[in-house]
């Protein structure tokens, strides 16, 4: 069996691949270099599939090895191939070689501060990326689905890190080769829950309580969402700062206008229950077309509750990526901050409803939900005006439009994906229409 | 009864005295009550009783304006009373520490009196007076509702005194070497008959200076390191906690190189925990304990759930006030009595669930713990008595006249025992729950046991896990002999969590209680299921193989 059949078979059962839909009859696969040759030997591979490319670590050995089963791609040349981040023989390398700062074959390992030789661990439970732990220290993150370079998420880490914010962890080491940003290496975050797991704890407290309001249980999360408006809005400010910001010209507004207008049609073609409310929502989107000139800037791009890290020391940002399902471009593209917060207050919404879509006490707990919501979207747009110094209420119309523009994109996803959620963003669009 | 140490590894227990148990049948609780109670305390396993004030004083501030440091209130007895606890106490292994107030005394201490009286006089520079109100202006008023200044003026001396708490209770002059030196001969008073220790009342107080907010004041500490050496030098394993209401990383400066106080209470410590409870989320608790310095080895902190006091929350920074009003001054069952003036069961809602909960986290976290008496029963309180006084009702002996606390016509009572169907005496007492093996107080008995039994729970080191799920604390105690994990589900509902003990790969959780195995560590996440508010103290065991 060759690499490329046994990785056309391996790939399409992968979390992070992202054409699952479509059968995968071959791949293409580019060694790009060897990492750490030797027997194991660490070989990175670039597969091409379908239109994507995705970087593929691999760990060559001469015997199968029974604890790494379960990384096992499969046999190739004679050779046992396997997952390598998965592999604690190979795993090292990637810390080994920031901290050498070593060229291999074109990639360029950066990392003029860490400390290399401490124990990896891949970290489970990940979506679109691969992470390994290093100690108790560093956090990598390896790319799997590769974009042209540079990627926001090394970018605006580096340039955050770069004036000192607060609001999330520097980049402390990157490698970049195939005209991509392979792998990025921040302070592992210790002791840290994201916003969405602890979001649930409020939610859950509040649903059994029943007859106490959002503001009344011991679970309230609305100093938390709070705090963590004053920390979204710290980050734009620091954005703003660290990277290209200005006003938009009308001409911009416009054709935000006609974007968001685009997007409805390709959603209300893909989504028939859509449909009812397509006339509202492009009501909605006309005032936008007239908004003129609004400051825009980079900003998070795909902005929610489990983007947040809750610390013992407070809140944290992290995943600078941006939709990932969007073109680098658009990624990158300066954009009005108010989107991020649209996502958080979107996010607040789903937090509130989603244990509902199969519970008993449905109909009881929705009046429970929507007041747990507004009561946290509110919280979040006070703690982001405390610092600052305009509520994002204020802009309405923008508003108002994006956070319509994130529900659209959700009832696509939940159409696709889970359709038992699709009432979340649906009531979500009724009520933003109403 | 040489341990140097010994506060590091002991369970206190506060006593109101007035409170506890009334000998000799006036209504009120006495010396020879807490002496004639020393076995039940001995069983409950009790290393060191706190007392509160026991001196002279015309109790306009429960004692704590004391008129005269070398007697013994009557109402409590007199100091062959107070030998004899001490040695009947010391006889059963417990030791015995009393409140002391250095900062100021009674304004009818005879000290004051011949100060105001002959400014000439050797007693004429013992306390703080001016001849206008204008000093020390950055000073804040700590007593806010009764006071309007730091000075009064008094018309027998013609000049202004100063005082940080009530104007009956004028602040001594420790710029004077006189006044240094009979408070350090007050405490060798006490110590010679035997005391194990104080608690220092107020201690950031003692000196002042233009300019400054008059608390933490370098003098103050100096004078603290010279007490300290003065008691170490005489006496062995005495002890000196300090009571100073602020923020840890300002208490901490009362430990000093560890020749200053011996203990400091950790004030923020408890709210969290209520907090984190009703938040369902351990941040609150993790918030406090990471800004919580290292301290010196030999010293170590005070932890308690609920005291004598209300919670306080004057003495904290601005920013930390702001977080606990929105965090918990909103919860309406808080603002039912502004501040926390309640017992820990009515605090709880008499759930045994978080009774538990919250007194496993008391008797694991990093410090000593500081049991209020009647909380190890699960007392009530009685909102209507106004200050204070709502926690300070007689200890509930029996289901008998008065709970068992005195013989006296219950009109006499210093206040009226509980009657109430949940908390009164009828159906919450020793004897009852003596008598009942899954009683609360059993509960805290068996754990208390099972606290002393791991000393690294008083001597290790404390290092908070990373846990999969933030309704669950988990956190380890460890030293090089031992290593005990706690485990403390927050939430009311059962909850998973994976645990990262890699480190200990190839250790058996040996459940402490029941001395229950749990499976291997491994080197994958440790998965545990934790039951509504529910914890677990495992000991990790190493097995050679």
């Amino acid at each position: 069996m060759s690499i490329e059949a046994a990785l056309a078979d391996w790939l399409p059962r992968q979390r992070w691949y992202a054409d699952k839909g479509r059968a995968l009859p071959s791949v293409k696969a580019e060694l790009v270099a060897t990492l750490q040759p030797g027997s194991p030997r660490l070989d990175l591979y670039v597969v091409h599939a379908h239109d994507d490319r995705y970087q593929v670590p691999l760990s060559f050995r001469a015997e199968a090895d029974e604890q790494l089963a379960h990384a096992m791609v499969g046999e190739a040349d004679g050779e046992f191939v396997y997952d390598a981040p998965q592999d604690p023989a190979v795993n090292g390398a990637w810390l080994r070689l920031m901290a050498a700062g070593e060229s291999v074959a074109g990639v360029v390992f950066t990392g003029p501060d860490v400390v290399p030789d401490l124990p990896a661990r891949p970290l489970s439970a990940e979506q679109s990326n691969t992470s390994l732990i290093y100690g108790d220290t560093y956090f990598l993150k390896l790319y799997r689905r590769l974009t042209d370079s540079p990627n926001p998420d090394l970018e605006v880490a580096r340039a955050l890190g770069e004036i000192g914010s607060a609001a999330t962890v520097p980049a402390l080491g990157w490698a970049e080769g195939a005209g991509s940003t392979l792998a990025l290496m921040q302070p592992f975050v210790r002791n840290a829950t994201d916003g969405w797991a602890l979001a649930l704890t409020s939610v859950r407290d509040l649903y059994a309580e029943r007859d106490l309001h959002a503001d009344e249980v011991g679970g309230d999360f609305a100093p938390e969402s709070h705090r963590l408006g004053h920390l979204t809005a710290t980050l734009h400010a620091d954005l703003a700062r660290a990277l290209p910001a200005r006003l938009s010209t009308a001409e911009e507004s416009v054709g935000t206008a006609q974007m968001l207008r685009d997007r409805l049609a390709a959603g209300v073609a893909a989504v028939p229950e859509l449909a009812p409310y397509a006339a509202a929502v492009e009501a909605a989107y006309t005032d936008v077309a007239d908004c003129g000139e609004v400051p825009i800037q980079r900003i998070h791009g795909d902005f929610h509750l489990g983007q947040c890290m809750r610390t013992g020391e407070g809140w944290v940002v992290l995943d600078f990526e941006g939709e990932p399902a969007r073109p680098l471009p658009e990624r990158t593209a300066l954009m009005s901050p108010l989107r991020d917060v649209a996502g958080m207050l979107r996010s607040f919404d789903y937090a509130a409803r989603h244990l509902l879509a199969d519970h008993p006490g449905r109909d009881q707990l929705i009046y429970r939900a929507v007041e747990w919501a507004d009561r946290n979207r509110d919280a979040f747009c006070d703690g982001y005006a405390s610092f600052a110094g305009v509520d994002p209420r204020e802009s309405a119309t923008l508003l108002r439009a994006f956070e319509l523009d994130k529900a659209v994109y959700e009832v696509r996803y939940e159409a696709s994906h889970r359709p038992t959620w699709l009432s979340i963003p649906l009531s979500g669009i009724e009520r933003l229409v109403s | 009864m040489a341990d140097p140490l010994w506060y590091k590894r002991a369970v206190f227990y506060e006593v109101l005295i007035r409170g506890f148990y009334d000998s000799n049948g006036d209504g009120t609780g006495d010396i020879r009550g807490i002496t004639e109670k020393l076995d039940y305390l001995q069983w409950l396993g009790v290393d060191c009783i706190w007392l509160l004030p026991i001196y002279e004083s015309p109790l306009r501030d429960g004692g704590y304006d004391i008129s005269d440091f070398l007697k013994i209130l009557p109402e409590f007895g007199d100091l062959g009373d107070f030998v004899n606890l001490v040695d009947a106490a010391h006889e059963r292994g417990i030791r015995i520490v009393a409140d002391l107030v250095m900062n100021h005394t009674s304004d009818q201490h005879p000290w004051f009196q011949a100060s105001r009286s002959d400014p000439e006089g050797f007693y004429g520079d013992w306390y703080v007076w001016r001849n206008d109100d204008t000093e020390y202006s950055d000073a804040r008023i700590i007593f806010v509702d009764t006071e309007k200044s730091n000075w009064t003026y008094d018309p027998v001396r013609g000049q202004y005194y100063w005082h940080r708490f009530f104007s009956h209770q004028p602040d001594l002059n420790y710029e004077n070497p006189a006044v240094q030196d009979a408070m350090i001969e007050v405490l060798r008073f006490w110590l010679d008959l035997g005391i194990d220790g104080f608690r220092l009342d107020a201690v950031p107080y003692l000196y002042e200076a233009e300019g400054s907010n008059g608390e933490n004041l370098p003098p103050t500490h100096d004078y603290l390191k010279r007490v300290r050496k003065e008691v170490d030098e005489k006496y062995e394993a005495r002890v000196l906690l300090a009571e100073a209401n602020q923020w840890p990383s300002d208490v901490v400066e009362y430990f000093g190189k560890g020749d200053e106080c011996h203990m400091a209470f950790h004030f923020p410590l408890m709210p969290r925990i209520f907090m984190a409870a009703r938040r369902e989320q351990r941040y609150p608790i993790s918030e406090i304990l990471a800004q919580t310095p290292a301290i010196p080895d030999n010293c170590q902190w005070g932890i308690f759930l609920r005291n004598h006091d209300e919670l306080t929350l004057e003495m904290v920074t601005d920013e930390e006030r702001d977080y606990m009003y929105t965090e918990y001054a909103k919860d309406p069952r808080m603002k039912a009595n502004i501040g926390i003036r309640r017992r820990l069961a009515p605090l709880l809602d008499n759930s045994r669930d978080l009774l538990e909960l919250f007194t496993t986290l008391l008797l694991s976290l990093p410090g000593s713990p500081v049991l209020y008496y009647g909380d190890e029963i699960g007392m009530g309180d009685n909102i209507y008595l106004g200050d204070r006084d709502g926690v300070r009702t007689p200890m509930q002996w029996t289901g008998d006249r008065n709970g068992g606390f005195s013989r006296c016509d219950p009109a006499r009572l210093y206040l009226p025992v509980l009657l109430d169907p949940v908390y009164g005496h009828q159906a919450v007492n020793v004897e009852a729950e003596m008598r009942n093996s899954t009683s609360l107080l059993w509960w805290t008995k068996r754990m208390i046991e099972v606290r002393k039994q791991y000393p690294v729970f008083g001597m290790g080191r404390f290092e908070e896990l990373d846990a999969s799920n933030p309704s669950v604390f988990a956190f380890l105690r460890s030293d090089e002999h031992q290593t005990v994990l706690c485990v403390n589900n927050l939430s009311r509902f059962p909850q998973p969590v994976e645990l990262d003990l890699r480190r200990f790969e190839g250790s058996t959780p040996v459940e402490v209680v029941g001395r229950v195995h749990f499976p291997r560590v491994g080197e994958l996440p440790y998965l545990l299921t934790m039951a509504g508010h529910g914890s677990y103290w495992f000991e990790l065991i190493r097995e050679e193989t």
